[in-house]
């Protein structure tokens, strides 16, 4: 290849994205795929970093009272949009208002809100009526939604309602031309961009781009992009298949790692309006079968490197992570205890409906464990093999069974959103409000309450510690397991690092 | 003749009418909710209901089917529930894939079925007609998803000759469009290959013992000529015939083709609409699938003209 052709190559980075993005509104969306495109195109007024610490990004810096319940902030200099107009204190408060329409923190912050103020082009302020000790993290957070900043006139778009301009001020620009939805996304430097003096960490730091263009490739089948992968046609592939990586990791021109050491949660959710799982004592008797190992086999295999263990709400290896009640999901699996409990609770062989969704491998792979668990305690499982678009309409349903209702349905929570109470909807056990399954306990949310209103890392891990206890108690939902994935890129792309998102800024390509 | 088509082509109004409340209603009563996809998994269930309410997803059927096809009537197929673009601008970046697709397939089918059903009814009862009919077996029992990642193995990643994935338009080069399409033409030709190999041999077959065959031999007519003259001219009508109703089992292959080598078709855009549930999407993908079928047989019945002088219309 000609030298100069090579250069241009070396520029352009060739992504294969864990999902299509089949539309690009992060706040109307809280799919993980939109608001990983998001952070390439908008920025946020605080980012976390690697130590899940909020530090400034688009803002200069903040003031806060000594109530908490009065925070002022700054923007810095330089910010434009992709338009060419400047970044104002108006459009981070239309952002911000926008935003706390869609976001659980959001929600906590509308109830205690007395005004968003803009004081002048750089400065606004936002006025509570009780301390609200989290104001950085919720600005700051990469879980969905996060609290993206754009012009005021987009800004202005219903929570409920699609933005139809793509304007941001991130690094890169979103080429909406060439977006071809369900195939091809293309995202152009900007190269009026400004980063941030200091060193990247997630999404702290300066976003310091090598890259001229990335372009996102959607190629739905796994086998397809590890052959991509293979062949040199792509660059870096997100979320290879599981069963291919071994194949990966053995080419010597791909490398291979663990995409997020926070991983994911497996989560077996029950509906807890609905008999048997409204008891606690059934929710109990499932809690001292259920094998995590076996879960975690179903989903990633048998390196053990890539899964444990978990009798724990929260992430492993984060502050808050505690084990506190967490003794019923260790040692022997209890199925004998599990049957004498369910008699107990007067179980008397009634239709379990199961949902699940055989389009997802890890929630099918959940589901045919959940199967052979149930059976071997005695339950009477209605095995539902269902899409994830019908899973997804099946269990906001809080009908009784026999009018379409449900009784348990599996999915996986992303590591980094299971770090505290904030950003964590599952845990949630607040009832009609509450995540699907509408988990009501007054002790629960009375912790999380400590939560938010502890001053220091020290108040929070003992709420925390609380919160892991009444809510293993009280059986929220039931954990299967932590396990992690891995990514996969060409040995001529440096830079790519653990998160749990793609980070492109610092990612070179020889 | 034109007189014919016209009145044809009237007649595809109240077909695409009936398509039209088929589709429509089969996707209000079948399960799923676009509004839940959309929120994603961390949202609430008064998120989605709200996001069902700004879709009009919660209003009456009658109201949504009348406000749809009145905009269809107008050519407007609506606007896409997640890209929030326009369906006909979305079937346009697509259709240009799965035309030059199923033109290269429909291509390599006839220029090696033909030929090979041709030889086979020829060679009737000998090796040639065994190895042919054993090729028609395999391109008929084996998925092409199995051909395809077959094809990918051997030709992308072993001889490094094609590409795995991907589409190049033919504007920027023929070679560079061909060089992509090819395993996927392969890939999903062979089923629609093995089907009019079997239906050549057999209607050859039936035309080789006819009476007028035979004179033509006794008149000492060449068997090349006698071959492609006098019987593969009679037994063209089945062919065509076949060829048209294959057309549909080429959509449906395209579908699966389309996955498997990346190619931004309509294939992939009807699967991943009907995963999320995109409505407006799935009824203009459909609609436009059930045109071109009704204009694939307006053709054939065009065609039996050309072979049969006996057909007029």
């Amino acid at each position: 290849m000609p030298t100069v052709a090579r250069a241009a190559d070396s520029k352009v980075l060739r992504f294969v994205p864990q999902a299509n993005l089949a539309n690009f509104d992060p706040i109307w969306t809280t799919q993980y795929v939109v608001r990983n495109a998001s952070l390439l195109v908008w920025e946020q007024l605080y980012g976390v970093d690697a130590n899940l610490t909020p530090k400034p990004q688009m803002a200069e810096g903040h003031e806060v009272s000594d109530d908490f319940k009065t925070w002022t902030f700054k923007l810095r200099t330089g910010l434009k949009f992709h338009d060419g107009t400047p970044v104002l204190a108006k459009d981070a408060v239309a952002s911000f208002n926008r935003w706390m329409f869609r976001d659980t923190m959001g929600a906590i912050i509308r109830k205690q809100l007395d005004a968003v103020e803009v004081i002048d082009d750089r400065s606004f302020r936002i006025r509570m009526n009780k301390p609200f000790t989290k104001m950085l993290f919720a600005l700051g957070k990469a879980s969905t939604p996060a609290c993206f900043i754009m012009p005021e006139r987009i800004a202005q778009t219903d929570p409920f309602k699609q933005i139809s301009e793509y304007v941001g001020s991130g690094p890169m620009r979103f080429a909406r031309d060439e977006w071809v939805p369900g195939s091809k996304a293309v995202f152009v430097k900007n190269d009026a961009y400004v980063p941030r003096d200091e060193p990247a960490s997630w999404l702290a730091g300066g976003r310091r781009m090598y890259l001229d263009r990335i372009e996102w490739q959607i190629l739905p089948d796994g086998a397809t992009a590890a052959a991509a992968l293979q062949n040199g046609e792509v660059d870096w592939v997100e979320t290879p298949l599981p069963d291919l990586v071994p194949l990966l990791a053995k080419n010597k021109n791909i490398k291979v790692d663990v995409a997020d050491a926070l991983g994911n949660i497996g989560s077996f959710r029950m509906n807890h309006l609905n008999p048997p799982f409204n008891d606690v004592r059934v929710r109990r008797a499932v809690q001292m079968a259920l094998s995590q190992p076996d879960y975690m086999r179903a989903v990633v295999g048998d390196d053990e490197s890539l899964w444990s263990e978990l009798p724990s709400y929260f992430t492993p290896g984060t502050p808050l992570y505690n084990e506190a009640g967490g003794e019923p999901l260790k040692g022997k699996r209890d199925i004998a205890g599990a049957k004498k409990l369910l008699a107990e609770a007067g179980y008397n062989g009634e239709k379990v409906v199961l949902c699940v969704a055989t389009d997802v491998a890890i929630t099918k792979n959940q589901g045919d464990v959940t199967a052979d668990l149930l059976k071997q305690i005695g339950m009477n499982v209605d095995y539902q093999a269902l899409d994830w678009g019908t899973v997804g309409q099946r269990r906001a349903s809080k009908e009784p069974i026999d009018k379409g209702g449900w009784n348990i349905f599996h999915t996986w929570h992303a590591g980094a959103d299971c770090v505290n109470p904030a950003p964590y909807t599952a845990l949630d056990a607040s009832g009609p409000t509450a995540w699907f399954g509408w988990p009501k306990s007054d002790e629960v949310q009375g912790h999380i309450a400590e939560w938010y209103a502890a001053p220091d890392l020290a108040a929070e891990k003992a709420a925390a510690v609380k919160i892991n206890k009444a809510s293993m108690e009280f059986v929220t939902y039931l954990q299967t397991g932590f396990f992690k994935m891995k990514q996969a890129w060409r040995n001529d792309v440096s830079g790519i690092v653990q998160a749990p998102f793609p980070v492109f800024w610092d990612v070179k390509k020889a | 003749m034109f007189a014919y088509i016209f009145r044809r082509v009237l007649a595809t109004i109240p077909v695409m009418l009936l398509v039209a409340l088929f589709v429509f209603s089969l996707l209000y009563i079948a399960p799923g909710d676009p509004a839940a996809i959309i929120a994603g998994d961390q949202a609430t269930p008064e998120d989605v209901d709200r996001i069902r309410a700004s879709l009009g997803l919660d209003r009456p059927f009658v109201v949504r089917f009348g406000e749809w096809l009145w905009h269809v009537v107008q050519g407007d197929l609506g606007v896409s529930i997640f890209t929030n673009l326009p369906v006909t601008h979305m079937i346009s970046q697509r259709i240009e894939p799965t035309m030059s697709l199923m033109v290269l397939t429909l291509f390599l089918s006839l220029i090696t079925a033909i030929p090979m059903g041709v030889l086979a009814a020829w060679k009737h009862g000998t090796w040639v007609d065994r190895l042919v009919m054993a090729t028609a077996v395999f391109g008929f029992s084996t998925p092409v998803f199995v051909v395809g990642y077959l094809l990918a193995y051997i030709f992308a990643l072993e001889l490094d000759w094609l590409p795995v994935q991907g589409f190049v338009s033919i504007s920027k080069g023929l070679w560079p469009c061909l060089r992509n399409l090819i395993l996927p033409a392969v890939a999903l030709g062979l089923v629609f290959m093995a089907l009019i190999a079997r239906i050549t041999r057999a209607t050859m077959l039936d035309v080789l013992s006819q009476d007028y065959i035979r004179t033509a031999r006794a008149k000492g007519v060449g068997e090349r000529g006698m071959l492609m003259r006098h019987a593969l001219k009679n037994a063209a009508v089945p062919i065509v015939t076949i060829v048209g109703i294959g057309f549909a089992s080429l959509i449906g292959g395209a579908v699966v083709t389309e996955s498997v080598f990346a190619i931004p078709g309509l294939g992939r855009l009807t699967v991943d609409a009907i995963l999320r549930r995109d409505y407006p999407v799935i009824q203009g993908v459909v609609l436009l699938f059930s045109f071109m079928y009704v204009l694939v047989n307006l053709g054939v019945d065009l065609l039996y003209t050309l072979f049969d002088p006996r057909i007029r219309y």
